[in-house]
């Protein structure tokens, strides 16, 4: 196939950008979004032959909000509720990594308290971005009913995480040196509750959703990625779990408290759109694990200020009258404009979606040099070009189902 | 001349097929259906848990609701797009919807001669031929509408009628085989036991018929929203994408009255006379709530089902549900043999 511009030859002209291609004869292209009920925001060039797809291409970037830029003109701790936008409904996840980084340009190390608390709300969060993905998931393959629920008792996911750290989805609840506060006294009753809901809760999913004759029928066998190409590829998190390597962020390099909480990380061989949607769906009974674990280590344990003792022995006595009276903390004023040793650091974390890397450089001011994200959903998106191909028109959706892909997390 | 006329009109409107046709047909179907849009939405909503807009008079369980909805259906603008051809795009819905209903003008809603829509000798052959006239004015809708969605779309009906029907004349005809007969009165009048027990494979293969012929789950894939956003009615909207929506309904309902007669004994416990009451409403009253019935059922696949991929769809049709029609019609053939009808 040559490659054309404007119908021109591509050589001739010697443009190097927007490149055309002559579509074969028989091929049909359809463009399905960015405006489409089954695209989100982004857009997939499909080119079938009959019901086959023989070519896709996924065209991303209609959600780049330059984040990376953005974050050299904001002060540090700033850049916290910013890169929560990128998937806000996975926010401690996605940016529990960037304050691992500014901690290890720092040199310090959270307190436990603070470790176990920062777990537990990645773990509340993992849980509701899991639903969230079997939500589109099940809206995606037609079954309505899969939609309805999940995004019914992600409410109470989303709840817990609002009585812990105040805010429904972005929570900007990790900040360096610790977590922004501690957890309200009747917590951990309310976690126990949900956590006893949602273990009766998911079997009535596994019933309805994934042992469902159609929906398997619809699953099994679809967008399979063996583990080789699964390697060659480079996806991550559940979609490579899925396919047998066990690879995940929190075995790899432990952080926060995952190093002494127990839970096993679930791997299937398949390979397929089914085997995807059961990693997700025995990831969610280990957070419910993790949940409990944390909650109880957290009762047994007496209050401390959950931020490391250099920042908290600068807090305003105000602060520390108001936590030994109350055992509340607050968000320390000196964290406005903290400044940063001259360093650069990396770190990781494992999102919902699969592993996030930043990659932060300080020279030495209140800004950051350059902070650069690798997210899970760019490392998945690679799956449409060369995991689509071969399968049915109607497999699309079930094969984006399947990764879960987030746009505004891949574009950042 | 000025009674002339009168009685001319009057000759047309008390034509049997026509006032059948408004009666139960129109007016009925109307009825019906947004009857059972509301149960579907209620009984989804109770199994997915959705909280529907309930400050909407909570007394009437929401009804309004649907008035609302079909008022906006009716005063949305119409657009017609410039690519479109603009006689076939405009026809299509509208001829599909008159057609799909048309099938209730052909069949006895009572045994009282005086009743009836047409001579019933071949009443069953013409209404099942006519439930097989709609489906191509879908195709004619994508067609006319000139994009890609649609056409996809379009091409998918294609692939499903080719699968439903055979299915759908062959298990619903396995009455005729049965009773040795083609007149629906008879068929009806022979069940002394209702023949969905005497022959409970065909009624399964004609109830998965129904529900791929009117795109209930979980085939509902000509209109896939998230492959084809809407299907062959992705360019269309207000009155005539109401259309279309409510092709489908009218269509199931069409299908419901004939499995009511065939399998479900038709009026069965009541003994139409004399009279119109006796020997018309009532009788056709029975008919329409059997019908209703059925449709409540085929409405609970929603919150049950995702969808089938459309070859899986076609493969389970002739692989299974074809043999299934063709041995309820052996079994049908087998008790006529045994005379058990």
């Amino acid at each position: 196939m040559s490659v054309w511009v404007y119908g021109e030859q591509k050589s001739e002209l010697g443009l190097e950008g927007t490149i055309t291609r002559k579509l074969e004869e028989d091929l049909y292209e359809v463009f399905i979004g960015p405006q489409h009920p089954g695209s989100g925001h982004m857009r997939i060039i499909i080119r079938i032959d009959g019901d086959i797809i023989v070519e896709a291409d996924p065209d991303m970037g209609y959600v780049h909000r330059t984040m990376e830029k953005l974050s050299e003109g904001r002060e540090w701790i700033k850049n916290v509720p910013l890169f929560e936008r990128m998937a806000i409904h996975d926010a401690c996840n996605v940016t529990v990594s960037y304050v691992m980084a500014l901690e290890r340009i720092l040199g310090i190390e959270p307190p436990p308290r603070a470790k176990y608390l920062r777990t537990l709300l990645c773990e509340i969060n993992r849980i509701a971005a899991h639903l969230y993905g079997f939500g589109i998931f099940g809206v995606f393959i037609g079954h309505s009913t899969m939609y309805m629920w999940s995004f019914a008792d992600r409410e109470v996911m989303v709840e817990l995480a609002e009585k812990l750290t105040g805010a429904r989805l972005t929570h900007s609840y990790p900040i360096p040196g610790g977590a922004r506060r501690d957890m309200p006294q009747d917590f951990p009753q309310a976690a126990r509750k949900a956590v006893r809901y949602f273990r009766r809760r998911l079997d009535e999913y596994r019933k309805i959703f994934l042992d469902n004759p159609v929906t398997r029928k619809r699953l099994e066998g679809v967008g399979i990625i063996p583990k080789k190409i699964a390697a060659e590829l480079g996806v991550v998190g559940p979609v490579a779990r899925a396919s047998g390597i066990k690879y995940d962020a929190r075995l790899a390099e432990p952080y926060d408290a995952y190093d002494e909480v127990e839970f096993e990380v679930p791997v299937y061989e398949e390979g397929d759109a089914l085997a995807r949607a059961w990693v997700k769906f025995e990831e969610i009974k280990q957070s419910l694990r993790i949940i409990e674990q944390a909650v109880d280590w957290l009762e047994k344990h007496p209050r401390e200020a959950p931020i490391h003792e250099r920042f908290w022995a600068k807090a305003p006595p105000l602060w520390k009258k108001v936590f030994e009276a109350e055992g509340r903390v607050k968000l320390l004023p000196l964290m406005a404009n903290l400044k940063l040793p001259p360093g650069r650091a990396m770190a990781r974390s494992e999102t919902a979606r699969g592993e996030i890397v930043y990659y932060v450089e300080s020279d030495g001011k209140t800004t950051p040099y350059r902070v650069r994200i690798v997210s899970p959903s760019a490392r998945n998106a690679i799956v449409f070009k060369y995991i689509a191909p071969g399968y049915k028109v109607m497999d699309l959706p079930t094969i984006y189902g399947s990764i879960d892909y987030f746009p505004p997390e891949a574009d950042r | 001349m000025m009674a002339g006329i009168i009685d001319l009109i009057l000759s047309i409107i008390f034509y049997p097929p026509i006032y059948q046709l408004v009666l139960v047909g129109l007016t009925g179907a109307l009825v019906v259906v947004i009857f059972i849009i509301w149960f579907e939405r209620k009984a989804t909503a109770r199994v997915q848990r959705r909280l529907g807009p309930y400050h909407i008079s909570p007394r009437l369980a929401g009804l309004p609701q649907l008035v609302a909805d079909l008022i906006r259906y009716a005063f949305q603008e119409v657009i017609i797009p410039k690519t479109v051809d603009k006689e076939l795009f405009v026809l299509a819905p509208i001829v599909a919807t008159v057609l799909s209903i048309l099938p209730i003008a052909v069949v006895p809603l009572t045994s009282n001669p005086a009743y009836w829509p047409i001579p019933m000798d071949y009443s069953m052959l013409v209404a099942l031929a006519l439930t097989t006239v709609s489906p191509i004015f879908l195709i004619v809708a994508g067609w006319a509408s000139n994009n890609k969605f649609s056409i996809i779309g379009g091409v998918r009906e294609a692939f499903v009628i080719t699968a439903y029907e055979l299915i759908a004349i062959m298990s619903i005809l396995s009455a005729s085989a049965a009773v040795l007969s083609f007149n629906l009165v008879d068929i009806v009048e022979a069940q002394r036991i209702w023949y969905i027990l005497l022959n409970p494979i065909a009624f399964l293969a004609a109830f998965l018929a129904v529900l791929m012929a009117t795109s209930g789950f979980p085939f509902e894939i000509p209109e896939s929203e998230n492959e084809v956003v809407a299907g062959p009615f992705t360019e269309y909207s207000g009155l005539l994408y109401g259309l279309n929506m409510g092709a489908a309904y009218m269509k199931r309902f069409a299908f419901s009255i004939l499995i009511a007669l065939v399998f479900l004994g038709g009026w069965s416990p009541f003994t139409p006379g004399e009279g119109i009451l006796s020997g018309y409403l009532i009788p056709s009253l029975i008919v329409v709530a059997k019908a209703t019935i059925l449709m409540m059922i085929f409405s609970l696949t929603r919150s049950i089902y995702g969808r089938f991929r459309l070859d899986q769809a076609l493969e389970g049709a002739w692989r299974l549900v074809f043999p299934m029609a063709v041995l309820g019609f052996g079994l049908a053939l087998l008790e006529a043999y045994l005379g058990v009808m």
